[in-house]
């Protein structure tokens, strides 16, 4: 089969796909056409603790995803962390280029390779106002990965993680999530991001040294955090203020 | 407010032009660095820049662009038969209706909040648009992260050739599909959102 039309056949079925069963049967059989063993498609959390709809797709080996859970990778995970470095697919061969890897880093993927997962590729699949998620392809351990096939991996990658959001019901809960602090609170929040005191911030948006104060406790109130760095870190999350916000200053 | 802006729209929506032709200077070679031409210092303007494209702008109350995109004729050389034909496996899909979308914009003084919602709002007008000109198919070349985001918005959109390299960034060519279900499919990803009618002053002087 051409490289291009085992894209094609996966987005057809991707697009129909009502289960994730049926999604996952049509992911085996583009690694199948591909000539990879392993795919998973994952939200970057830890599945054993953090709730609400989020997507974990994978035929990985069990006592993977295992040890994964317990030693709570899904934040971690170094191939994960990669992803934030990256806007589009990039081989596991390229990670200590892309990030500092620690002693427990080079421990996991020592990990990896002895429950038999070699070497993979990883396309990050970020939306916006959005957990971080990715979908990865892998082959047995001591085989050669497929190059030719890593841009096909990317679209399968990029419509598989859609696929997925579609059936989970993360897309819905993206439209919740509407701007919850008012114009000024967001003002009082970019410049604490900036690193300006209170003091600062009054002197800046032209009020009174106590509005500040009140702008960001009620910030911090709404959402449910206590300390100056976690809300502008929620804020970043949101999209309410963004790092080009704060870094161009 | 959305404008639609062709050869035959009068001098109203010059304000909204010049803030376009700005801010696409801002985006694609201050921002992005993208190999464009400049013109006078202060516009990016292309040879496609021409008589036949079609510009979509949304505009704040004082005719200031917010977000714009071009629209170009299948019919005449656009970017994926002239520049990225090899973004394509077979023939880049061509005809009366089908168009390319190009120089997708979001403003960047926008705050992030705003991104969003303006992004949602040219999105809708492409499609709006489409189904009141009788487009069916929208094409486009996107770099990996923004292809990301148009998958997401829940429309009918399908990969025409395997992605490349193009310095630093890669590049993949997309087919979309305009139905009369797509607002139904752009609501369920939570991207519909019209602009009411009296708003679009510039759409009415169009069509008279």
């Amino acid at each position: 089969m051409p490289r291009l039309a085992i894209a094609e056949v996966f987005v057809q079925n991707a697009k129909v796909a009502t289960t994730a069963d049926a999604l996952r049967a049509s992911l085996l059989q583009s690694c199948e056409a591909m000539g990879v063993r392993y795919f998973a498609l994952t939200h970057h959390i830890n599945f054993n603790h953090d709730g609400g709809p989020a997507v974990r797709l994978h035929n990985y080996p069990p006592s993977w995803e295992e040890w994964f859970d317990q030693n709570e990778l899904g934040r971690s995970d170094p191939i994960h962390r990669a992803c934030h470095k990256a806007s589009f697919g990039f081989p596991w061969a390229a990670v200590p280029d892309m990030i500092k890897l620690t002693p427990d880093d080079r421990c996991v993927l020592d990990r990896a390779y002895l429950v038999g997962i070699g070497e993979g590729f990883t396309i990050p699949a970020s939306i916006p106002g959005e957990i971080l998620g990715s979908c990865s392809f892998a082959v047995d351990a001591g085989q050669p990965f497929p190059e030719e096939f890593h841009y096909v991996c990317q679209l399968v990658g990029g419509f598989a993680f859609e696929a997925a959001r579609r059936l989970s019901g993360v897309r819905d809960m993206s439209i919740d999530h509407a701007a919850i602090l008012t114009d000024r609170q967001r003002d009082c929040v970019l410049w604490a991001a900036r690193g300006k005191t209170d003091w600062e911030i009054a002197v800046i948006l032209g009020v009174s040294h106590e509005t500040v104060i009140q702008h960001l406790k009620h910030a911090r109130e709404r959402y449910g955090v206590q300390k100056r760095a976690m809300l502008a870190v929620r804020a970043l999350f949101d999209g309410l203020i963004s790092f080009s916000d704060i870094l161009k200053h | 407010m959305v404008l639609l802006i062709d050869s035959s729209t009068g001098s109203i929506s010059d304000v909204a032009f010049r803030s376009m032709f700005a801010a696409r200077k801002s985006v694609f070679i201050d921002l992005l660095k993208w190999d464009l031409p400049v013109l006078e210092g202060r516009y990016e303007i292309d040879q496609f820049d021409d008589a036949h494209a079609r510009y979509l702008i949304i505009t704040d109350l004082d005719h200031q662009h917010l977000a714009s995109a071009r629209l170009l004729p299948t019919t005449r050389p656009h970017i994926l038969d002239s520049i990225f034909p090899a973004l394509c496996e077979g023939e880049p899909p061509q005809g009366p209706a089908v168009w390319e979308i190009t120089r997708f914009c979001l403003d960047r003084r926008l705050r992030s909040a705003e991104r969003r919602q303006v992004r949602d709002q040219l999105v809708t007008a492409l499609a709006a648009h489409a189904l009141e000109t009788g487009i069916d198919t929208y094409t486009g070349v996107a770099e990996m992260g923004w292809l990301q985001q148009i998958l997401s918005f829940g429309w009918d959109c399908r990969a025409i050739g395997e992605p490349l390299r193009s310095g630093g960034s890669l590049l993949g060519a997309l087919e979309i599909t305009i139905t009369p279900n797509t607002p139904v499919e752009l609501a369920a990803g939570g991207v519909w959102s019209p602009l009411s009618i009296h708003e679009m002053p510039a759409r009415s002087a169009v069509n008279a």
